[in-house]
């Protein structure tokens, strides 16, 4: 009975979904520090990561608020940018950057920050 | 007036009959708060997206506040921290009983946990944090293990438990109450079984209390020591259902009744009263914590005390609102006792007017509470999914869009509607409560300082939210 409860706990981690490597990037605003409305993210990588994808999410930090999702666009070597971003509430702001490369590697950062 | 009882319903009072229905109803809320352990302490750590804070601070507290109004303290029914029960009779064996000290037999100790517990919500940002949380639900199950261990079975919930208490003060608003079906019943009881618990042994029928290792079926009686007859309120009712299992005549009765009419003819002890007038000054506080003022009154506090220390800031807000709270409560209850010719303490006056923050109480609550659940109801699904992935199970892809049940320019008419109907209600309770001093302008008085809070209450509601964890911005 021991050995089946190890060996499906062994079996149910390796199924656990992979979170990704962390991501190395600048995280800038326009404006500096966001107030509630749009504003424009900007993600500066090391260009040798040749990134195909780059993924923005923002949570706010209390249970139950839609997140906001973008998709960032290319603009010049290692310069990701999102032009309008929505902070549509003053509050605490998580953004997730999740990253995507030529392989299909996945690299995550967390930026947070709090939009008065 | 003959009114329904649930239990004569056919498949609820059967159910209800049954020896497990309790057990029945907790497996979900205990698999609900391990699954919470489990994501709280080894998930994601952002509160949207993890099954802790979205199922503690969004569903347990929405389902709660509706369980409430529909029904009653079905939540302390279904209440899986009892489940500790089995742990603590098999540490009894081997651990001393002590009795609950005489000083502590009120609602004065559950006042001071229910404030260090707000306190400490807006401190460690407690809704925010998926790690807190999780230790929250973990504290709970040890307090309540340790308690019940060392104290008399039912102490945890009567005298400890600040969320049990909650439940109590708000479910005197109910549409339901536990009575008995002929009083007359029990008058001619032996045993008084529905309070004294019951086994049936080969030589008899016992009461648990004077054979309490008996062999036989037993049946416990109630944990807070409620007499079915003598009940007049639900307060210390945790909808366990023990009295009806107990009881061997068939005579407890589960009726509806006029909903938030209770605190008008109740009569609760003076402690009872300041929680649910404590209750409804701390929902208000926790509501206005969430509103740009809030935090500008912090910056201006901060100015003023020379100090940027948020527990100081904190600490100090509260004070202040609960302090004046209490205080305007016991000169405008004084004032209205004065008018009416009756030149008792403040004391006595806060206890004959006061029943009427319950409803209030409730109103806040639940206009807060359901904000945050009809804003974020079906987030649980992707959160479950998420938690469920983590264990490695196949759930497909969680879809994080889903969140709203309804519009969100319905959410401020239906808080304000709901505070409408609670200030109904609390106006009913003055008018009763005037019409037995046969002095109409005393019941004015109070009930114009409850408008006034009604609106100060919609002012906060009606302000844009910010969900903010730091008090102060960086400088």
């Amino acid at each position: 009975m021991r050995r089946l409860f190890l060996l499906a706990l062994v079996l149910l981690s390796g199924c656990r979904p992979k979170t990704g490597e962390p991501l190395e990037a600048k995280v800038r605003f326009v404006p500096e520090h966001p107030t509630v409305g749009k504003a424009e993210v900007c993600i500066e990588v090391d260009p040798r990561l040749e990134l195909v994808r780059v993924e923005v999410v923002g949570d706010m930090t209390h249970a139950g608020m839609i997140p906001v999702e973008a998709e960032a666009h290319p603009a010049g070597p290692g310069l990701w940018r999102v032009e309008d971003f929505d902070f549509n509430m003053r509050g605490d702001w998580v953004l997730t950057i999740t990253a995507y490369d030529k392989k299909g590697k996945k690299y995550v950062k967390e930026v947070r920050l709090t939009v008065p | 007036m003959k009114t329904p009882d649930l239990l004569r319903v056919p498949l609820l009072g059967r159910f209800f009959r049954w020896r497990y229905s309790r057990f029945a109803l907790q497996v979900p809320l205990l698999l609900v708060a391990l699954l919470a352990l489990y994501d709280g302490f080894f998930g994601r750590q952002l509160a949207p997206k993890n099954f802790a804070t979205v199922s503690v601070w969004l569903h347990y507290r929405g389902f709660l506040v509706l369980a409430i109004a529909v029904l009653g303290n079905l939540f302390c029914a279904a209440c899986p921290m009892l489940l500790v029960r089995g742990p603590t009779r098999f540490a009894k064996r081997f651990l001393p009983e002590f009795k609950w000290p005489r000083a502590l037999c009120n609602k004065y100790f559950v006042i001071a946990l229910t404030l260090f517990y707000l306190f400490a919500y807006e401190y460690w940002d407690l809704w925010a944090s998926p790690w807190l949380t999780a230790w929250l639900i973990l504290g709970y199950f040890g307090v309540a293990f340790v308690v019940d261990t060392l104290f008399p079975e039912g102490t945890f919930c009567k005298y400890v438990c600040p969320l049990g208490n909650f439940n109590f003060t708000l479910s005197t608003v109910s549409p339901t109450q536990i009575t008995a079906r002929d009083p007359e019943v029990c008058l001619s009881c032996e045993g008084k079984y529905c309070v004294n618990g019951r086994v049936e042994t080969p030589s008899g029928r016992k009461t648990l209390r004077e054979a309490p290792n008996a062999e036989g079926v037993r049946y416990p009686g109630c944990e807070t020591k409620l007499y079915v007859p003598q009940i007049k309120s639900n307060m210390d009712c945790t909808l366990c259902m023990n009295c009806v299992r107990a009881c061997p005549y068939d005579n407890v009765a589960w009726k509806l009744r006029a909903p938030g009419t209770e605190p008008a003819w109740a009569r609760y002890k003076i402690d009872v009263v300041w929680l649910g007038v404590l209750l409804f000054f701390a929902g208000f506080m926790n509501a206005f914590a969430m509103v740009p003022p809030y935090y500008q009154l912090a910056e201006h506090l901060a100015e003023v005390l020379g100090t940027r220390n948020e527990a100081v800031l904190l600490s100090t807000i509260y004070v202040l609102w609960t302090g004046l709270g209490l205080f305007l409560t016991l000169g405008v209850t004084t004032l209205a006792d004065r008018v009416s010719g009756v030149r008792a303490s403040p004391l006595k006056a806060v206890r004959f007017w006061g029943s009427g923050f319950f409803p209030l109480a409730f109103a806040m609550w639940a206009g807060h509470y359901a904000f945050h659940f009809l804003t974020g109801w079906a987030s649980i699904i992707p959160v479950t999914q998420q938690a469920l992935a983590n264990l490695g199970l196949p759930v497909g892809e969680p879809d994080w869009t889903l969140a709203a049940l309804v519009p969100e320019n319905w959410l401020y008419p239906l808080q304000v509607a709901i505070l409408y109907l609670g200030l109904l209600a609390a106006s009913y309770v003055l008018f009763r409560r005037a019409r037995e001093r046969n002095h109409f302008l005393a019941g004015g008085i109070v009930f114009t300082y409850f408008f006034l809070l009604v609106a100060l209450a919609l002012w906060v509601l009606a302000q844009p939210m910010e969900m903010r964890g730091t008090l102060l911005l960086p400088q």
